[in-house]
């Protein structure tokens, strides 16, 4: 479900991104170049300088080599910023374009401690319909235990009252098959929706716990 | 009249078997779609996090008489270039899970073998013939599709991934 809407997505972010590139080098290639000549004297009527400082700035020099590479590089740098920004200013007028506020809804996964359980993987459903199923690699988990936090789910739902269930796939404690379920009723307002799946070790009971948590 | 009809037949049908597969021919320059499957061994992998090596994927099934002269060729060259920087992944679409995994060990293989359990996401790669051999490079575009496995395809292999881990 989530492959489909990044197939949707993602040509329209990368023609807007390339769009707006090939404006981008229009304006460059249009702009008048700067000419590699040095900057000219100040006025020495009004502000006299001392002849030390008068010496090497030689007006007829012609710029280092190393100069104009450092010049060329600040340039392409400059370029790469505004890429970069560019994305993710698209990124967000995407996500308001396809996901607006008032129909947003989007779960969340973290992991504390993950003693009493080695996650697998994770089916999600929305009122009885699967809109999620993501399998999680060694190197996923380990980020998700060092504190990173998944957006597992990103969709659409009317306002109103909805069923969310999640269904967790593992290893339990003692290296067992391990497969619990947690379901929540949430209330679609006009309001985004942040709903975050918990997992977390109950230490007493040596067991893992399942939690979704609505955030207002 | 009809005769002509008959070889203007056959030559299309000669065509039709000489073209290469189009449909798999058509990923070759686009990014490989990603995936995350369970392996033989138990563990996931998912393909986005081989970004920055050479993979192979093969795209196998036990009933595939071809499959099972190609795998110990594949182990092959796992084993001369995977310090160079060589991944290879054997994907089985067979829907039997637990025959798949009886065949996966029997064969030997070193590299990982993936269980699709069906071609779903063969279905992403339009495979249409069994086994299919996809080449990616490092930057995850695919740069060379496989159809069907005969003896001298080893050496095609050989080239491409020389020329991938070069790059």
């Amino acid at each position: 479900m989530n492959r489909n809407r990044r197939s949707v997505s993602f040509p329209l972010r990368t023609g807007l991104l390339i769009g707006l590139l090939a404006l981008f080098a229009q304006v460059r290639a249009a702009a008048p170049t700067p000419t590699p000549t040095p900057a000219p004297a100040p006025a020495s009527a009004a502000t006299p300088v001392p002849a030390a400082t008068v010496a090497p700035a030689v007006p007829d020099a012609a710029p280092a080599p190393g100069a104009a590479f450092k010049t060329l590089d600040q340039e392409v740098q400059g370029v790469q910023k505004d890429v970069i920004s560019l994305n993710k200013d698209l990124f967000v007028l995407e996500e308001n374009l396809l996901f607006p506020a008032n129909t947003q809804v989007a779960v969340y996964l973290s992991m504390d401690v993950g003693t009493f359980f080695a996650l697998d993987s994770v089916t999600l459903k929305i009122d009885n319909k699967e809109v999620a199923n993501y399998l999680y690699t060694a190197r996923e988990v380990k980020a998700l235990l060092k504190g990173g936090v998944q957006r597992l789910y990103l969709g659409n739902q009317k306002i109103g009252n909805h069923e969310l269930v999640a269904f967790f796939v593992g290893k339990g404690p003692h290296g067992l098959d391990y497969r619990r379920g947690a379901s929540i009723t949430f209330n679609k307002g006009i309001g985004a929706k942040y709903l975050e799946l918990k997992i977390t070790d109950r230490v007493p009971k040596h067991q893992p716990e399942f939690v979704i948590k609505d955030w207002e | 009249m009809a005769g002509r009809a008959f070889v203007a037949g056959i030559c299309l049908l000669c065509l039709a078997a000489a073209a290469p597969a189009p449909a798999a021919q058509a990923l070759i320059g686009s990014v490989a779609p990603d995936f995350a499957l369970k392996g033989v061994d138990g563990l996931n992998r998912r393909l986005s996090e081989y970004r920055g090596r050479v993979v192979l994927i093969n795209f196998y099934a036990r009933w595939a008489g071809d499959s099972r002269v190609e795998m110990p060729a594949l182990d092959h060259l796992d084993a001369t270039y995977r310090r160079a920087g060589l991944v290879v992944l054997g994907v089985s679409v067979d829907e039997d899970l637990d025959r798949a995994r009886e065949f996966a060990i029997g064969m030997h293989v070193a590299y990982p073998v993936l269980l699709d359990g069906g071609p779903r996401i063969g279905s992403a790669y339009a495979i249409e013939r069994m086994p299919m051999t996809v080449l990616i490079d490092r930057s995850g575009i695919v740069r060379f599709v496989k159809v069907g496995y005969e003896r001298d395809d080893y050496r095609t292999f050989v080239a491409e991934i020389r020329a991938l881990l070069r790059e």
